[in-house]
């Protein structure tokens, strides 16, 4: 298990926006999470890597790791990494810094290094800045690097914010819909990306999606949030049959009696 | 001439030697009078402050209008070292700059809970306060200001007049804008600019916020302090908190702001074309402030980015052309 939840919550004042939720990932696996809005998807992945504080009670595991307590910046030193739903794009940095960035864990130099200016830094510096220009390439936006990421498309953005998750060589990523406002052609190129990067960096991967089709064709198996609770597991097949989810999708099942009742009302 | 280029690219130190070596001959061969050696060491007193401002405001993106204060703080640690217990400059300089630093670790706190405007506003207090708490103290002798501070000597040579200051304020320029290149050019700097960006995904990527927010104000403070000293050391060698205003952090600001936030060479280019302005303005000094205040805002509206990415824009839009073979407009 990569990653394990036990008992997580966390109110908003009365809203419980996650309530007693136990988690369990297993390594290398697709995990994706889907559910209406306002389900507690977004919530459950602030929750893991660190950015709101669970409630008392709550137990996060990663890799070995008590990571209930812990500050963002630690746990992603020990190798969770995320994407947001708003992208959050350094705007003002070039495209290669921002993707530099996202090395900030695996920079090799002291600080006091960086002061004096030795050479080696600079030698570190330039074999960064060739390992990110390739993963630049490899995403499609190695012309770009020098430009404000600011100055790119939408599409482009939500490859480069994959890049800068990507570039601190994460065991877990979180992608919280990385394929939210794209086209077609761009989600499956977009998603043809992912899988080569997870089959390169042998990653385990965590997808929020809200087009089903993408969370049912890629993943290995699918959790299901309503209410801030987790409603269903299991299987892409087994999820899409389960009554609680049509319900919580669509609506209750009814019989034609109670379809009576309920248009007589 | 590209074996040269890749060996500054190695050891950058040589370009500031280089740069060192070239400053060291111009009081002899451009200037004509005594004047322009003491408006030179002004404009790097100037560049050392805004360099480190840069760090701070430009780089980690903190709006602090306190650093005046933190100025005044190396000022006037050089100036009662003296006083008190006449140490000369190599002592002070740096005691200033470590007892400056704490002070920009109290500067640095309110920046954990507090952003922006309001920021500023917590800042321009605590500058102010250390204004009002120099010029209050009879300890500061703040009436009169203190005077005869001595200029620094080195192996029986006195740098006594402004020409031979000249050597002492441009050589400790050239350090402060070494460190300042070679912090902001390595991942620190990248850090910054995440915290600036956008402090919560900077966080998920793993930099801690809080330590590198800290860390910003306590090198800006360190540079603040270095130039404070520098500056209360200068001939005739009188400092009074008359120097240490509200108008003064604007000229700060305005240097900053106008040789481009967070660019590289931001604070250097806008110290040196402000404080020759300055000068040259003196006999208005009526709307000094006017004119300012007026560079700040017609920058940010028409140069958000300042002289330095202006220059920059044009030839990277040069280059992108060059290597795609297509126009980037934005």
């Amino acid at each position: 298990m990569i990653l394990k939840t036990k008992q997580l919550s966390k109110s908003f004042g009365g809203l419980k926006a996650i309530n007693k939720v136990d988690f369990e990932l297993p390594k290398n696996e697709i995990r994706g999470i889907i559910g209406p809005n306002g389900s507690g998807k977004s919530t459950f992945f602030n929750l893991v890597s660190g950015i709101y504080d669970s409630d008392p009670g709550s137990y996060i595991e990663f890799d070995g790791h008590d990571i209930t307590f812990a500050p963002p910046h630690e746990i992603a030193t020990y190798g969770l990494s995320r994407t947001f739903q708003l992208l959050r794009l350094y705007q003002d940095m070039t495209v290669i810094d921002n993707v530099m960035s996202g090395y900030h864990t695996r920079v090799p130099y002291k600080f006091f290094d960086a002061v004096i200016g030795r050479k080696k830094i600079w030698d570190q510096e330039r074999a960064i800045k060739e390992e990110m220009m390739e993963l630049l390439s490899f995403v499609g936006l190695a012309d770009y690097a020098e430009l404000n990421a600011s100055e790119l498309s939408g599409g482009q953005r939500r490859l480069l914010v994959l890049a800068r998750a990507i570039a601190m060589k994460p065991k877990l990523l979180m992608l919280d819909e990385p394929a939210a406002g794209l086209s077609p052609v761009n989600v499956d190129n977009l998603m043809k990306i992912i899988m080569q990067l997870k089959e390169k960096y042998g990653l385990t991967l965590i997808i929020i999606e809200h087009i089903l089709k993408v969370v049912m064709d890629t993943c290995n198996s699918v959790t299901v949030f309503d209410h801030g609770q987790k409603i269903a597991e299991g299987t892409p097949a087994q999820v899409k049959d389960d009554n609680a989810v049509i319900e919580a999708y669509l609506g209750k099942k009814m019989d034609d009696e109670e379809m009576r009742k309920a248009l007589a009302v | 001439m590209e074996k040269f280029k890749s060996i500054i690219r190695d050891y950058p130190f040589i370009a500031f030697i280089i740069a060192f070596v070239i400053l060291a001959f111009v009081p002899s061969l451009v200037f004509t009078d005594v004047y322009q050696s003491h408006l030179a060491t002004l404009i790097f007193v100037n560049i050392v402050v805004a360099a480190g401002l840069n760090i701070v405001k430009g780089y980690c993106g903190q709006v602090t209008v306190g650093h005046v204060g933190l100025f005044a703080v190396g000022s006037y640690t050089a100036g009662t070292l003296f006083l008190y217990l006449g140490l000369g400059f190599w002592a002070t300089l740096p005691i200033a700059i470590i007892v400056t630093a704490f002070f920009g670790v109290a500067m640095g706190i309110p920046s954990f809970r507090l952003e922006g405007p309001y920021l500023a506003l917590a800042t321009l207090g605590g500058g102010e306060a250390i204004r009002l708490f120099i010029e209050n103290g009879n300890f500061f002798r703040s009436t009169f200001g203190i005077s005869d501070i001595p200029t620094p000597s080195l192996m029986g040579y006195n740098f006594d007049s402004p020409d031979r200051y000249y050597f002492i304020s441009m050589t400790i320029m050239i350090i402060a804008v070494y460190f300042s290149f070679s912090i902001l050019r390595s991942g620190v700097g990248r850090a910054f600019m995440s915290i600036r960006e956008d402090p919560i995904c900077a966080a998920a990527a793993g930099i801690n916020v809080k330590k590198y927010k800290i860390l910003a104000f306590i090198l800006s403070a360190m540079f603040a302090g270095a130039a404070g000293a520098v500056y209360a050391h200068m001939p005739p060698g009188y400092i009074h908190p008359n120097n240490y205003t509200v108008i003064e952090m604007v000229t700060f600001l305005a240097m900053v702001v106008l040789g481009g936030l967070g660019h590289i060479w931001g604070g250097i280019i806008g110290a040196i074309v402000i404080t020759i302005v300055y000068d040259l303005t003196r006999p208005l000094y009526k709307y000094q402030l006017l004119i300012f205040g007026l560079t700040i805002v017609l920058t940010i509206l028409f140069m958000p980015k300042g002289l330095g990415g202006f220059i920059d824009r044009y030839f990277l839009e040069k280059r992108f052309k060059k290597k795609t073979g297509t126009e980037k407009t934005t």
